[in-house]
């Protein structure tokens, strides 16, 4: 930049009224533009593959198997073949009672353990923290061997209760997210409630809880999600047991079990995508916090 | 509290103890465990033929994905903070895909780049070039999962994008006023001023890669599916020749579809071990060039 | 501190617990073993079967099914389809078994009978006299290993060329081809480019790996051997195998197999109404004898036609014969109504009404010398094809060995690699693997080395 201009923001901001040379605010005029297109190109890349999918979604079964790009005539039926094809239904059903279980469950019992850890002061609080720690990093195929193991005996493998069950207690990301976030309640809260003779259950359900809805709101919303997409875990308890299947199983399955065509199949994905998409929107607040949580809280 | 964490506790105790207990057996759950001392690490190290694809598979995750992923995460919020309008839109659709479950979006994918019929290869048809064979190719396999992988780069971008906007103003101010060119400043301001978050995306991003599982599955057994008639998912792992055989893959399928869970437990010791090598690594590492702001710390 | 180190304790003693328990085999299986005497009344019971097949040959089974529930009313069965092997394995172990199972491989019969994960039959077979004579030789054999019956057949395949007789007599060509070399020049003359160089049509896709295109299925075109006297593996050391690979891998080169594997990827799956070979793209395809099924199904117009697969031009006594194989179907060891599960196999396995009727709607060929006589059967000129190959003295079955499909397996891994121009020493490479197959069969049978 020529060094008698003088020092421009970088943040985003109003032009300054000044008389700027022609020189400079062309050439300012192109970074700009350069810089969109890059965007706008990088939108576009971004959102082809769902429009894609969807196009897919609406072609005859031939047409999809052929280079072309656009359906005609536009199939909607598809979607409603899918039904007919898979029990989508009952996949989400199952994907329903999963995801809800387990997020209830993460909560009930990640709260009172996170409080813990983030307030109070005891003797071992340090090994469960980095207990917590080891089991974030913990790569879930160490753990499974045994568990799948245990829940053989049990006779619980081909239902999803291998799945729901150890969420209730505890999940070590929500445990350490939680934690952060209890960590900058500031003590006086907590003690004055403790003057006024409240135990600590109720504090921690009263004022904390209350102070860290939206921390709790991001949990519980990732939670969700997680078990929504949640592949491998119902792969590995129910795979065998197609009435107990989620989205996720069903949607990989799809191909091979009912033999259908791409068109059916992109049908299916973009209804399994559906829900998320449409959560997003109405939650995107949480989204956003909650991710940003997870990184800058460090 | 007590239940709630001694609970917990064992919950994570147990398996871990458990497995390093059952990587000295025999055990495939028709008869009780057998033990078997290190034949099962020595079976590893000296004869399984798959053992060496998966760690390379799953290395070359770790050593291309992972900084690739990084770069173009912090790339895209790069971009983000510079737009001027509509950012909330743009944030929004690079932050899509992330949601897409996994299984969909490798669904997706394989059908995109679907070398004969896929959209990909028939826009390089239009520009001339003769499309690669993505999900069918030993060689393409791996770029074409890593193409998905970044499609999906929303969360991290996402924190990229917080930290970005969280630089404080005064240092770009004072770089510009000792003459620092944009680039300048992007090398000397905003990348040590993230740099933290930087480190963390490493670690997340390498930890994922050395999980990799429902990604890699899908996108073997469908590719595969228009390849072969038999619906056998134990067969297609790894399509095309062990190209997509991860570490995570490997074990499942010693595990879970010929049961021999003794290996399997070996396997999950060693990922743990590498797992835990691999970010101490990068974290030790680290301090040469993390900044870790001293205000508010 | 204390209350986590005995959390801790608590947990390690769990885990040894545990794992020294031993398997998961009981979950309360009511008759184990022995069946119950002669002359008992079958009691009423649910109970389940598990099949491979899916859409409209599932319906046929269901049908079959229908007609033993109707003869025993007090018997409800739960037809389940699309089970592949991997289930099958797994309910023996773990979650819900069913109580009928029925697989398409009959090399996994070696598996099953050997681990003890389907019970014997023969005390069944014996208390309701019913002989292993009944069945014809191959599949008597692939459904037995070392004299413990698991399983019967439930009907076999055999596997011959397709040939689209509308694209012969446009490209001027008349009747099969009987020989390799005519099985190339044919496909060749057949074989149909797009404008930009991309395959449209092809004659004959020699990729083994593709549909039903395996080396079991090719083998027989050079009448190689998978084992000698002894059990050893003979993939090197019979000179069928390498000449077989030859053979195919020019007709591979000559299409580029590049361009295969795109063809292949914009084809319709194998058992779909876009079926390859019934869309057109194909102009040959070896395939098994339910394709006739398939077809006047789906494209009953098709002009097309059936014969024995083309043999080696030395060797050309070999024509008439083929692969066949067939479905095994057996009770597990942790069925919960063994009694129930075994009228339900009898009659699908051995009663005449039922192999007709899964003839008829899947065309397959029957397993059972009296159903194969029996009038009912449709006739059919393209079925008969498969049932002269079923018949013919050079047909060939795949060995059942206690490694089940490994064998397979192995070599279509490697016949992967030498298609894809990966293999420099062809009879090398081929050494090498009978010497892995062979360990692997002993790592099965013997001593559970990891």
């Amino acid at each position: 930049m020529a060094t008698h201009a003088p020092p421009v923001p970088v943040t985003p901001v109003a032009p300054v009224r000044r008389r700027v040379p022609p020189a400079v605010r062309r050439r300012r005029l192109l970074v700009a533009v350069a810089e969109h297109s890059l965007l706008i190109a990088a939108a576009i890349a971004f959102l082809a593959p769902f429009a894609f999918m969807a196009l897919t979604s609406l072609m005859t079964t031939d047409q999809a198997l052929s280079p072309k790009l656009w359906p005609e005539p536009l199939k909607w039926s598809n979607y409603a073949d899918v039904f007919d094809q898979a029990p989508m239904l009952r996949y989400a059903l199952n994907t329903a009672i999963y995801s809800v279980l387990a997020t209830f469950g993460m909560l009930v019992s990640s709260i009172p353990v996170a409080y813990a850890l983030a307030l109070l002061r005891w003797r071992g609080r340090q090994v469960v923290f980095l207990l917590v720690l080891v089991a974030m990093m913990l790569p879930p195929q160490v753990t499974i061997v045994p568990m799948y193991v245990l829940w053989a005996k049990l006779n619980l493998v081909g239902s999803l209760a291998p799945l729901i069950i150890p969420n209730w207690f505890g999940d070590a990301f929500s445990i350490f997210l939680l934690r952060q976030f209890f960590m900058t309640i500031p003590q006086p809260y907590l003690d004055s409630a403790r003057v006024d003779g409240l135990g600590e259950l109720k504090i921690l359900l009263r004022v904390v809880v209350r102070l860290a809805k939206p921390a709790i709101a991001a949990v519980a919303l990732f939670m969700f999600l997680l078990t929504f997409s949640d592949f491998f875990g119902p792969l590995l308890y129910a795979g065998d047991e197609e009435s107990h299947w989620t989205l996720s199983v069903g949607l990989a399955q799809f191909r091979t079990l009912h033999q259908v065509q791409w068109n059916l199949s992109m049908a299916a994905t973009i209804l399994v995508i559906t829900p998320v998409i449409l959560l997003f929107f109405f939650a995107q607040k949480a989204f956003v916090e909650g991710v940003t949580l997870t990184g800058v809280k460090e | 509290m007590a239940p709630w964490i001694v609970g917990f506790s064992v919950f994570i105790a147990y398996p871990l103890i458990t497995t390093v207990y059952l990587s000295f057996t025999h055990y495939d759950l028709l008869e009780p465990s057998r033990w078997i001392g290190l034949a099962n690490y020595d079976y590893m190290f000296s004869h399984d033929k798959q053992i060496w694809p998966a760690i390379y598979n799953t290395l070359w995750l770790v050593v291309i994905m992972v900084p690739l992923k990084v770069m173009f995460a912090f790339g895209v919020a790069l971009m983000l903070t510079r737009a001027r309008a509509g950012v909330g839109i743009f944030r929004t659709i690079f932050y899509l895909p992330a949601l897409a479950p996994p299984v969909a979006a490798a669904l997706g994918f394989v059908y995109i780049l679907n070398p004969a019929t896929g959209p990909v290869n028939g826009a390089l048809r239009l520009v001339g070039i003769d499309g690669p064979l993505w999900f069918n190719s030993p060689t393409w396999s791996k770029p074409a999962l890593t193409l998905l992988l970044l499609w999906g780069v929303g969360n991290t971008m996402i924190i990229f994008l917080a930290a970005l906007v969280d630089v404080p103003r005064s240092l770009y101010e004072s770089a510009s006023l000792d003459g620092a060119s944009a680039w300048q400043r992007l090398r000397w301001v905003t990348l040590p001023s993230i740099s933290p978050v930087i480190l963390f995306a490493a670690v997340v991003g390498t930890i994922e890669a050395l999980q990799l599982f429902d990604q890699a599955y899908v996108g073997a057994t469908v590719a595969a599916g228009s390849a072969s008639s038999a619906g056998d998912p134990s067969n297609d792992l790894g399509y095309p020749e062990n190209s997509t055989l991860f570490y995570p893959v490997l074990l499942y399928q010693q595990g879970f579809r010929f049961f021999n869970m003794g290996y399997a437990a070996a396997m999950a010791v060693l990922l743990l071990v590498v797992s835990f090598a691999i970010t101490m690594f990068i974290v030790r590492n680290s301090r040469r060039w993390v900044h870790y702001a001293g205000v508010g710390r | 501190m204390r209350r986590i180190t005995m959390a801790i304790a608590t947990a390690a003693t769990l885990a040894l617990g545990v794992a020294a328990c031993g398997g998961t085999g009981d979950s309360g299986s009511s008759n184990d073993g022995a069946p119950v005497s002669k002359g008992t009344k079958l009691e009423a019971a649910n109970i389940t079967l598990w099949v491979g097949f899916t859409q409209r040959e599932l319906g046929v089974v269901k049908d079959a099914v229908k007609q033993f529930e109707a003869a025993n009313p007090q018997v409800h069965v739960k037809v389940v389809g699309g089970i592949n092997d991997d289930k099958i394995i797994a309910a023996s172990r773990g979650g819900k078994s069913p109580d009928v199972a029925q697989s398409f491989s009959a090399d996994n019969a070696g598996a099953f009978c050997g681990s003890g994960a389907w019970i014997n039959l023969k005390p069944y077979m014996d208390r309701d006299g019913i002989s292993d004579a009944i069945f014809p030789p191959a599949p008597r054999a692939y459904t037995q290993v070392d004299g413990t019956r698991c399983a019967l057949p439930m009907l076999a395949d055999a596997y011959g060329l397709y040939y689209n007789e509308a694209m012969f007599k446009k490209a001027g060509l008349s009747g099969p081809p009987k020989t390799v070399s005519q099985l190339v020049d044919y496909a060749k003359k057949l074989t149909v480019k797009n404008p930009d160089g991309t395959l449209k049509v092809v004659g004959f896709n020699p990729d083994m790996g593709w549909y039903s295109n395996t080396p079991a299925n090719f083998g027989p075109m050079f009448g190689g051997k998978w084992v000698d006297d002894q059990g050893k593996s003979t993939l090197g050391s019979d000179p069928a195998w390498a000449k077989l690979l030859t053979w195919q891998k020019q007709l591979i080169d000559w299409y580029g197999y590049d361009n295969l594997v795109k063809f292949q990827a914009g084809l319709g799956d194998e058992f779909s109404t876009s079926n390859a070979f019934e869309k057109g793209r194909l102009a040959m395809n070896v395939d098994g004898e339910w394709r006739t099924a398939f077809i006047a199904n789906e494209v009953p117009n098709m002009q097309y036609g059936t014969a024995p697969v083309p043999v080696d031009d030395d060797n050309q006594s070999l024509y008439g014969g083929g692969y066949t194989t067939g479905n095994i179907i057996g009770i597990p060891k942790r069925a919960q109504h063994k009694e129930q599960a075994w009228a339900l196999l009898k009659f699908l396995a051995t009663a005449d009404k039922a192999q007709v009727l899964l003839s008829n709607g899947l065309r397959n060929v029957p397993t059972t010398a009296s159903s194969a006589k029996s009038p009912d059967l449709k006739p059919d000129a393209k079925f008969e094809t498969f049932l002269k190959i079923f018949g013919n003295s050079h047909t060939t079955t795949t060995p059942i060995t206690a490694a089940g499909s490994a064998p397979q397996e192995l070599f279509n891994s490697f016949v992967d690699k030498w298609q894809a121009g990966r293999v420099k020493d062809l009879q090398g490479g081929l050494t090498d693997l009978d010497k892995q197959i062979d360990a692997q069969l002993a790592n099965a049978q013997g001593e559970q080395v990891p």
